[in-house]
């Protein structure tokens, strides 16, 4: 080996072979259509249709995430009515977020892992309260409906209201969303995963930390709840 | 053995394909929801705001195609 090449060691490729793009995009959005048609089952507080982004979005990319957000708006919209198929945007949107935020390597720490979820929260916020407002009146009968009746209640204006009740909600969904995903993406196989850049962890860690998030993510959605 | 690779570069393509897809189906989708209950806007405005926020995010894969460096090419 000459002296240039031990110098500058080869630098890692982005590359994967396209086997496993065509493995991790349909099952992706499965796993994301099947989140929020249970979610929708069960009236829960939380959307559960992003942890196939956030997986796809940190092991393959920002613009694969966005077309699996794409792909599992378009899906729903045919099983469980339109209402979706203007929400893509806040899916593509956090798809961006969680790949863009993982490339610059903003996800290595397990606080800095934690505040990107929050970061994502946020933009599908801003993108998904317009959506919200201008197009379905402020409501679309999922449960934060409930809420943002609460807060018109309190004598808040229709942006506000949606707003608050939308954070909230998408608070606990990215913070859930993004260590489900944390452990699915653990759960990969090596030659998939070397190039990601996420919280080390290892043994019993590896269970515990996506479970502390999971609990996190619940608790805000339960102790806003409660203090409803 | 097939061992085609794909990248960030093919990455950007299919999510802009995926809005391209969106685009196609937002007309339908349009007067399904000004034809729900709930909903009093037209399928004019409905289709015209979903048009902006997915144009915002179509200028953004653009500006990644012009910006992005997809420096390992196979």
């Amino acid at each position: 080996m000459s002296t240039e090449a031990k110098a500058a060691p080869r630098k890692r490729s982005k590359r994967l072979p396209l086997t496993y793009v065509i493995a991790i995009v349909p099952v992706a959005a499965a796993l994301n259509i099947v989140g929020g048609y249970i979610n929708g089952v069960l009236k829960l507080p939380i959307f559960l249709d992003m942890i196939g982004t956030m997986v796809t979005a940190v092991v393959l990319g920002p613009w694969w995430g966005a077309l699996v957000g794409a792909i599992t708006n378009i899906v729903s919209s045919f099983i469980s009515g339109p209402i979706g198929l203007p929400f893509a945007v806040v899916n593509v949107a956090g798809a961006l977020v969680w790949g863009y935020a993982h490339s610059m390597g903003w996800m290595r720490k397990n606080w800095s892992f934690f505040l990107v979820n929050i970061l994502v929260a946020t933009v599908c916020s801003i993108f998904a309260v317009p959506i919200y407002v201008f197009i379905f009146g402020g409501a679309t009968g999922h449960f934060s409906d409930v809420m943002t009746a609460a807060f018109l209640a309190m004598g808040q204006n229709l942006i506000v209201s949606v707003f608050s009740s939308n954070i909230l909600v998408s608070l606990a969904d990215k913070i859930i969303s993004g260590y489900v995903g944390l452990a699915i993406i653990e759960a990969l196989p090596t030659n998939l995963t070397e190039t990601t850049k996420l919280p080390k962890s290892e043994g019993l860690n590896k269970i515990i930390i996506p479970v502390v998030g999971v609990v996190v993510g619940a608790a805000i959605i339960l102790i806003f709840l409660a203090l409803q | 053995m097939n061992n085609k690779t794909v990248g960030p570069k093919e990455g950007l393509g299919f999510g802009i394909i995926g809005m391209g897809l969106l685009l196609a189906f937002l007309p339908r989708a349009a007067q399904q929801i000004a034809d729900l209950d709930f909903v009093a806007s037209e399928p004019f405005g409905i289709l015209l705001g979903a048009t902006y926020v997915i144009a915002f995010l179509v200028i953004l894969s653009g500006l990644a195609v012009a910006f992005a460096k997809f420096d390992d090419e196979e």
